[in-house]
């Protein structure tokens, strides 16, 4: 479970847990005998026996249709199928070969797919369980006209660590119930960024919701990184997404 | 246009269509660049374990395999749930229409983690669709169960209108949610560094 620091609305503040809470089905798969299945990882092609590879070897892609009739090229006979355990990633330039030294750049598209701004890559830093704590910023919005505004993708629960952190995070969750709200959550020393969880993490915008029953409380930080609104038209008329 | 959904609400069958709305569609998206020292575009692969063989994306696959080690195909396999009893699979959302008969409050949708949204449009609904959006418009939520394909577990659909006024089908999971005493205090340990991912260009607000 990972941590943060969070302050209440009259600037207390404390390291706290933050637990995730997605719920995975578990599944164990049997065979027809009722006897448990193990799953593995297997190679089925490598970049020595890839349409590239053959068509180096066979002088042009119109060749390679008599290759495939006359033998079997794109087949490792030693290597494929064999089970994959300790394996690594790794850069490859055009040439299939492993490259050691690489420089990253982002590239910003348009929803159009145009783009907007190159730039070298920056690794977004955690902030949730920083030195400076997580603000109270004091920005209450009604759940009413909340839920349906955001996209809440994630979720994490904050959780005490001892007596103190129990009595700090009941009154939080006690004053958003009250209030029957949502609080926007910042971080930074204004804050007003974006939270980041993890190193090279998406940002979220972080919203806490408090619930209590009795003595007990669930304090819940909501994660959103879009709104729940229409694509503009000419992203809709590219898109035609199908159905996930 | 994506497969229409199909309702029964007031006891009428209503199709609608649905349009995914993701992320790089509102707001642009960023794509990683990796470049050699002669500025050529690199590929992402996989060193399998004998440290020569590169592995493009898409060169590996998933095996189910019996305890002598043969292939098993997955059609054969029988789900089961960790007590051993047998996991019974959800037909596909598209076989029949969806009764929209559960109402749920904010906070039990809040409780989900919502991972697509589809916008709906009534292109094919007609005049069905008009006592539907008013339902919707009084703030009211159904949840149902959603599978696209049939499978082992139906995620949970919602049907529900965005601030804006427009009709939303968002597919969500649930969580594991759960109110805590003064005596379940939680252990800590320090978060352990996750690999990298894409960092997405945030413009919101």
């Amino acid at each position: 479970m990972g941590t943060i620091n969070l302050a209440n609305s009259k600037g207390r503040d404390a390291v706290v847990g933050a637990q995730t809470v997605a719920s995975v089905m578990k599944v164990r798969w049997l065979d027809e005998q009722g006897r448990q299945v193990s799953s593995a990882r297997l190679m089925k092609s490598d970049l020595a026996h890839d349409l590239a590879a053959l068509e180096s070897k066979a002088g042009g892609r119109d060749r390679i249709a008599q290759m495939l009739v006359e033998g079997d090229p794109e087949i490792d006979a030693e290597n494929f199928g064999a089970m994959l355990r300790e394996t690594s990633r790794v850069f490859v330039d055009p040439d299939g070969k492993i490259v050691h030294r690489v420089r990253q750049f982002e590239v910003i598209r348009n929803p159009d797919g145009s783009e907007r701004e190159r730039r070298p890559r920056q690794i977004m830093h955690p902030n949730a369980a920083a030195e400076i704590p997580l603000k109270w910023t004091g920005k209450l919005f009604r759940k009413k006209d909340v839920y349906n505004k955001f996209v809440f993708a994630g979720k994490r629960q904050i959780v005490h660590v001892n007596g103190l952190t129990y009595d700090f995070l009941y009154g939080m969750a006690r004053e958003l119930e009250t209030a029957e709200s949502m609080m926007l959550l910042g971080a930074g020393p204004k804050g007003n960024q974006p939270l980041v969880l993890t190193r090279g993490g998406q940002q979220f915008r972080a919203f806490l919701e408090g619930r209590t029953q009795g003595d007990k409380y669930c304090l819940i930080m909501h994660l959103s990184n879009m709104e729940l609104k229409p694509a503009p038209v000419s992203a809709a008329a590219e898109g035609g997404k199908d159905n996930a | 246009m994506a497969k229409p959904l199909v309702f029964m609400f007031g006891g009428v069958e209503i199709p609608l269509a649905l349009s995914k709305v993701e992320r790089a569609d509102l707001y642009g998206f960023a794509e990683i660049e990796t470049l050699d020292e002669l500025g050529r575009k690199c590929q992402l692969a996989t060193l399998a374990d004998d440290g020569k063989s590169v592995i493009p994306a898409g060169g590996t696959a998933f095996a189910s395999l019996s305890p002598e080690g043969h292939w098993l195909e997955k059609k054969t396999l029988v789900p089961t749930d960790n007590q051993g009893k047998r996991i019974e699979p959800v037909a596909s959302s598209y076989a029949a229409p969806v009764p929209l008969e559960n109402k749920v409050t904010i906070e039990a949708y809040l409780s989900h983690n919502i991972r697509a949204v589809y916008q709906v449009t009534d292109e094919l609904a007609g005049p069905d669709f008009g006592p539907l959006i008013d339902e919707l418009k009084r703030g009211t939520i159904f949840q149902f169960p959603y599978s696209f394909r049939g499978g082992v577990e139906a995620d949970a659909g919602f049907l529900l209108l965005s601030a804006e006024g427009t009709p939303f089908f968002a597919v969500g999971s649930p969580t594991k949610l759960e109110f805590v005493g003064y005596e379940q205090t939680a252990g800590v340990t320090e978060d352990q560094a996750d690999g990298e991912e894409d960092a997405v260009d945030f413009g919101m607000m």
